[in-house]
């Protein structure tokens, strides 16, 4: 037998387990969904697995790898089932998890719910000893103190886990790893986390509420990928374990147990994977990925095929959508925005204002908006666009799940409309302008802050709300066109396959650009470039074929935001100075549309990003094999439905069957497109064409 | 119920569309204005506002976050821009700025910028933002002056920008003041930045709706929003209730806030009759400051969470006597307002805490806001100035414990102690949680922090400290008792003036410790379980319980 070629992606989610399967020698694909099993995830993904490869002829020693996605490590933090952990720090500084930033996130209310602190204050010690900010030693360890620490916090708080984080660690990690030899020494399985090594970023309060969320979910994790690792061997299964990042690569599992608060946004990182692949395929150097579901809306900037990335993370909010109501943590992610606009968002008239408001709440899967019929009372996005025949009562979920209009317009016209004194239909016409434009602004500030033009992007929809309600987001963004792939369901798990390995290093090291020992970020960026490599290696990358790119966080003395700011090399010297201060410059000017070329710069910390090229898939077996052969969308038109546009009144949609739309297939709208998991929606104005690989294209005037 | 009859005929749907937009405007403003800012004011203590104004000056709009109290000021100081430059005299590209503490925020330091918004070759409305510049000359960060003069430079109402030329003339002139020109004009260009995007951005919105101005759309959101308030007004009994507190102030001269809160149907007159007169040291808080102070924790109170703009406050009158120290004459210095203004919240909330006890915090230690600010030379000579951003305990509610070390009714954040000294020849031995400094009650008062201190300078640092609390502890209310005091001293035992300008030599150490929150409720009834874990985590001594609380055990 040849070396195996299959290779399969798993997302756990809350509710589903979606898997995905790829075999590129005999070019097939598979989908499979089968329901989370939350006591024990391995179950489901055991079962999934078992099934798919049943479904595509394999047997389990023929797959190559499996890449595995997971929302245990947040969902852990959100519900705050993670360890007992104990927390060892600098002495005068117990309580740098629980001071914080001390902001209020809320200016007008004042009850605010504090932002949560993973461990308490009875299980926070503090150890005599420290450096200051060039690393010297201003105060030796004490190491029986540390003993001490380490025994009280282990045997009488029953820690679980412990975490290390000494001030200005990240500019010489020295008494992190003398202490955390000394706790070994007592505890030789105790799960530890030392700040210097999860997160080497200068800023004690994100460094050390990373370290602790580490620190927090790492027992549990651990736990569960050893199980999966045992039963995946008891099925037979030879090949390599790999786990998403939230940033978007792939990496062995030994690094997911060590530091495994970087698979906190894993999930989510699988869409916009997808969606840069098929920015690549379809050749789109600037992408707006849009992916909308039940709960929430993520917006994402693709450029250059490749997902804009950021270096912190907010997890565990008390107030889901509101900036600094959750932990920070340093961890390298997919910069993502989340808005609280999905088909489960809730409409409501504020008792203030006497004004409608949709979201952020969400009716979730249950009871769900009121048209699933399942219970739920309060009219959402979902119910809005049945009231304005965007979705077809009797073709949701592909016919599974009847929908009941009738109910909708009663509870539309007697809940909100009677509030406002409008009809059920200007109610419901409401709800979609108002998410929409909830969309909008918050996409408009992400592009903003980036200095980026929203007309100049092409938006990706995507998600079972996506295409429903991309025309009228592109509208008000002013893009021309939008791209909706095949499959709402399929394209975020194809991010899983085409993930490439990859890892973002950093050290802090705080310097003026004139005064920089550069020997010693050389030093820094040697020491990176070897753990990068190792790290890829793990995660099945081949050594030859690593990329590796330098970068600073930069800003002006006297700033408080740096800035990214690309390097030359990683052998850097004085010569090099007009290079980086021009690159400085640059992407100061991208951002501010500005510079302030006298005032000195400094930098802060030194980034090493490390990856080696993603697998391809080729998208027409993803599809099946079932493409229709002839362009002429005429053929896959399947009746005709009415349907509400602002500004327009209700107008005569064709309805075409996705499904039966061939590459090369036109047509204008006013129209509909269904298939399964979504419809898509093309507004009066609009010209749609069905590329090779069966996006739909819509253009905008 | 609905609003119909005021809503200049814009449906319900289509006023909160516009409305989310116009705000969200006005944050795009703020992100352009905090990302380019050099002032660490800025940035750390949200010292900041952007504001969209109509043709009259009037908020249609206001930024989420920043300093609530000066969104509240920047149209009364554009009026005056108003009364200064006509709105025949406006052309594109303009902007005008001043510092003046009557006509803006209370103080020198902070700049008003305003730029007029054109469409269709028309005036629609302005653009405004306010930021703490990093110098203003003078006696920086001083209580003590005795006249606003010696506090820097005062810039009348001028145009900064003309047509979009600079006004080099008056930019010579504050460069010539100034200790760091670069940054401070690096922020007014922040600001000018701010109020171009929003004036883009609002020519692009009336395009895009097909509106020739927003006097209409302005007229509907301000009426929505005063009836908001009037509605939160009237739902409360008509009386008068009357509350003093006092503070510090300077010297011999105790600052006494006298409040008298009236409710009659849906309005509110708040009167500061009774309170002390001007003082001649700078912690006089001019009338725009006092309003500001006397309206925002009223909306926090009653009507939470309606967007703000300028009929949010139309149903309350604020009136303080002339020459009080919370309605100065000129030119009586007034640098250090905050240590005044920031009392207001307190005054306010325990003369109607009879009236909401469910509505209403305790005296914040943050209230008002302790700083010290180090400046001098570093080992490679460079000079440099440092604050360290850190607050005390905040009121405990009727709800909660208060929050500790978090500052109301300010928004100071802290930054990071690591970021701190690594530009700052200055090591910071502790900052850490106080413990028996929230002040005991049903619920505790939040936790102040102490933190220390060393000078690691070749030099000699000046010092300046801006402070209150040392005697006057945040109170509590309905029953509940006070917070710990602020204290303030140095290693070699000696206790500096809690507002002075004075040197601190190498190798000593200065401890701040940050008062705590005042309790709320008596503190015998506080709960068992939650007063064993607060003494599990050290927030409460075993022997204050005791004491304080009156635990058994």
């Amino acid at each position: 037998m040849s070396a195996p070629t299959a290779r399969i992606g798993v997302d756990v989610g809350g509710t589903f387990t979606d898997l995905v399967l790829h075999d590129a020698r005999r070019n097939v694909v598979r989908t499979g969904k089968l329901l989370t099993t939350p006591d024990d995830p391995s179950e489901a993904i055991v079962a999934g697995i078992r099934r798919i490869l049943d479904e595509a002829g394999l047997a389990p020693g023929e797959v190559h790898s499996i890449v595995h996605g997971t929302t245990l490590v947040t969902n852990t933090v959100i519900e705050r089932t993670g360890a007992i952990v104990g927390l060892i720090a600098t002495e005068g500084f117990r309580d740098v998890i629980e001071i914080g930033r001390e902001i209020r996130y809320d200016l007008y209310d004042l009850f605010l719910e504090p932002a949560p602190t993973l461990v308490p204050r009875h299980r926070r010690r503090t150890v005599p000893e420290r450096l200051d900010a060039e690393g010297n030693v201003l105060r030796p360890l004490d190491e029986g103190a540390v003993r001490e620490a380490a025994r009280d916090l282990v045997e009488r708080e029953g820690a679980e886990a412990l975490a290390i984080a000494f001030l200005h660690s990240y500019r010489d990690p020295r008494h992190e790893r003398r202490a955390a030899e000394i706790v070994r020494s007592l505890y030789p399985d105790l799960p530890l986390t030392l700040s210097s090594a999860v997160a080497p970023e200068i800023r004690e309060f994100e460094r050390t509420s990373t370290a602790v969320a580490n620190a927090y979910v790492q027992p549990r994790m651990r736990r569960y990928l050893d199980r999966l690792e045992a039963q995946l061997t008891a099925l037979g299964f030879e090949g390599r374990l790999y786990v998403m990042l939230s940033g978007g690569g792939i990496a062995a599992v030994r690094e997911a147990k060590e530091f495994p608060i970087r698979l906190i946004e894993s999930g989510p990182a699988a869409g916009a994977m997808a969606a840069a692949f098929l920015a690549r395929l379809a050749g789109l150097d600037r992408v707006v990925s849009y992916d909308m579901g039940g709960t929430t809306a993520k917006m994402c900037l693709v450029e250059d095929f490749a997902p804009h990335h950021k270096f912190d993370f907010e997890a565990g909010r008390v107030r889901r959508f509101v900036k600094g109501s959750g932990l920070p943590l340093k961890v390298s992610v997919v910069d993502m925005i989340e808005i609280g606009a999905g088909g489960g968002s809730i409409a409501r008239v504020e008792e203030g204002s006497g004004l409608m408001k949709v979201g952020p709440r969400s009716a979730g899967a249950k009871p769900g908006p009121i048209c699933y019929g399942r219970g739920g009372t309060e009219p959402t996005v979902t119910d809005a666009d049945l009231l304005l025949g965007r979705l077809d009562p009797a073709y949701f979920l592909g016919g599974e799940m009847r929908l009941d209009p009738d109910r909708v317009r009663r509870a539309f016209a007697e809940g909100v409309g009677a509030r406002l004194r409008i009809p059920a239909t200007e109610a419901a016409l409401g709800v979609q302008r108002l998410v929409d434009e909830t969309m909008a602004a918050a996409t408009r500030m992400h592009l903003a802050e980036k200095g980026r033009d929203p007309r100049r992007y092409t938006l990706v929809a995507f998600g079972g709300a996506g295409p429903v309600h991309a025309y009228a987001l592109a509208k008000l963004l002013k893009i021309r066109r939008v791209v909706v792939p095949l499959g709402a369901g399929v394209a975020s798990a194809l991010g899983f396959l085409v993930a490439p390995p990859a890892s973002d290093m950093v050290r802090s090291y705080v310097a003026r650009l004139e005064r920089t020992d550069w020997a010693h970020v050389n030093a820094l960026f040697a020491e990176m470039a070897e753990e990068g490599r190792r790290l890829l290696t793990e995660a099945g990358a081949d050594p030859a074929r690593i990329a590796l790119r330098p970068s600073a966080e930069m800003r002006h003395v006297g700033q408080g935001f740096e800035i990214p700011v690309p390097l030359p090399s990683l052998a850097l010297g004085p010569a090099d100075l007009p290079a980086i201060r021009a690159a400085f410059f640059a992407s100061y000017r991208e951002r501010f549309g500005r510079t302030v070329e006298e005032v000195p710069i400094e930098a802060l910390s030194w980034r090493l990003a490390c990856s080696a090229p993603g697998q391809d898939i080729r998208l027409d077996a993803a599809l099946g094999a079932a493409a229709p052969a002839r362009a002429d969308a005429a053929a896959a038109r399947r009746g005709t439905r009415e349907v509400v546009f602002e500004g327009a009144g209700p107008l005569a949609c064709a309805v075409y069957d996705r499904y039966a739309l061939a590459p090369g297939a036109r047509f204008a709208g006013p129209a509909l497109v269904e298939e399964r998991e979504s419809t898509c929606v093309v507004g009066p104005d609009a010209q749609v064409t069905v590329d090779s690989v069966l996006n739909l294209v819509m253009d905008l005037p | 119920m609905s609003g119909a009859d005021t809503d200049e005929g814009f449906d319900p749907i289509t006023l909160e569309i516009y409305w989310s937009r116009l705000i969200s405007i006005a944050d795009e403003a703020a992100a352009a204005l905090l990302r380019t800012a050099f002032s660490t004011i800025v940035r750390e203590s949200n010292d900041f506002a952007t504001v969209l104004m109509d043709r009259n000056g009037d908020s249609v709009s206001e930024n989420t976050g920043g300093i609530a109290s000066f969104s509240c000021i920047l149209p009364r100081t554009t009026k005056a821009f108003l009364a200064a430059f006509p709105p025949e005299t406006w052309r594109p590209g303009d902007c005008v700025i001043t510092n003046d503490p009557w006509l803006a925020t209370g103080h020198l330091p902070d700049f008003t910028t305003v730029s007029p918004i054109f469409h269709r070759g028309r005036l629609v409305g302005f653009a405004g933002s306010i930021a703490h510049s990093p110098d203003v000359g003078g006696a920086l960060w001083s209580a003590d002056c005795r006249e606003v003069f010696e506090e820097g430079i005062r810039v009348p109402p001028m145009r900064l920008l003309r047509e979009g030329r600079r006004n080099e003339e008056l930019v010579g002139l504050l460069r010539a003041n100034v200790r760091v020109p670069d940054q401070v004009m690096g922020d007014l260009e922040a600001q000018v930045t701010a109020n171009q995007v929003c004036a883009a951005r609002v020519a692009e919105f009336l395009e895009d709706a097909g509106l020739d101005d927003l006097q209409a759309l302005s007229r509907a959101l301000g009426a929505r929003a005063d009836r908001a308030m009037r509605r939160a007004i009237a739902a409360l009994p008509d009386g008068t209730w009357r509350a003093t507190i006092e503070a510090d102030g300077f010297d011999e001269h105790v600052t006494r806030i006298a409040c008298a809160v009236t409710v009659a149907g849906e309005r509110m007159l708040i009167d500061f009759a009774g309170t002390s007169p001007q003082v001649d040291r700078g912690i006089n808080c001019v009338m725009n400051y006092t309003h500001a102070y006397a309206v925002y924790p009223v909306k926090c109170a009653l009507d939470p969470f309606t967007p703000r703009n300028e009929g949010s406050y139309r149903a309350i009158e604020v009136t303080a006597p002339e020459g009080s120290i919370l309605n100065p004459r000129f030119p009586a210095p007034c640098s250090a307002r905050q240590l005044t203004g920031h009392l207001l919240a307190g005054a306010i909330y325990k003369a109607l805490s009879t009236v909401i006890p469910d509505r209403v915090i305790a005296e914040c230690g943050g209230a008002p806001t302790m700083r010290c600010l180090f400046s001098g030379l570093d080992r490679n000579g460079d000079r440099f100035s440092q604050i360290l951003f850190a607050s005390g305990g905040m009121g405990a509610s009727p709800h909660r414990d208060g929050l500790p070390t978090t500052a109301f009714p300010t928004n100071a954040g802290a930054g990071s102690i690591e970021a701190f000294e690594s530009v700052a020849p200055l090591v910071v031995w502790k900052k850490e949680l106080r413990p028996d400094s929230g002040g005991p009650g049903r619920f505790r008062g939040g936790l102040g922090q102490e933190a220390e201190i060393e000078v690691r300078a070749p030099g000699p640092l000046r010092l300046s400290l801006l402070s209150d609390r040392r005697d006057h502890p945040a109170s509590g209310i309905l029953g509940g008792a006070p917070g710990a005091p602020a204290e303030i001293t140095i290693s070699d035992g000696t206790r500096p003036h809690p507002k002075s300008r004075t040197t601190i030599r190498p190798g000593a150490r200065l401890t701040m410790r940050y008062a705590g929150g005042g309790g709320y409720g008596d503190p015998r009834e506080r709960d068992p379980a939650a007063l064993r874990e607060d003494v599990r985590n050290g927030y409460v001594s075993p022997a204050a319980a005791r004491s304080a609380y009156g635990a058994s055990e």
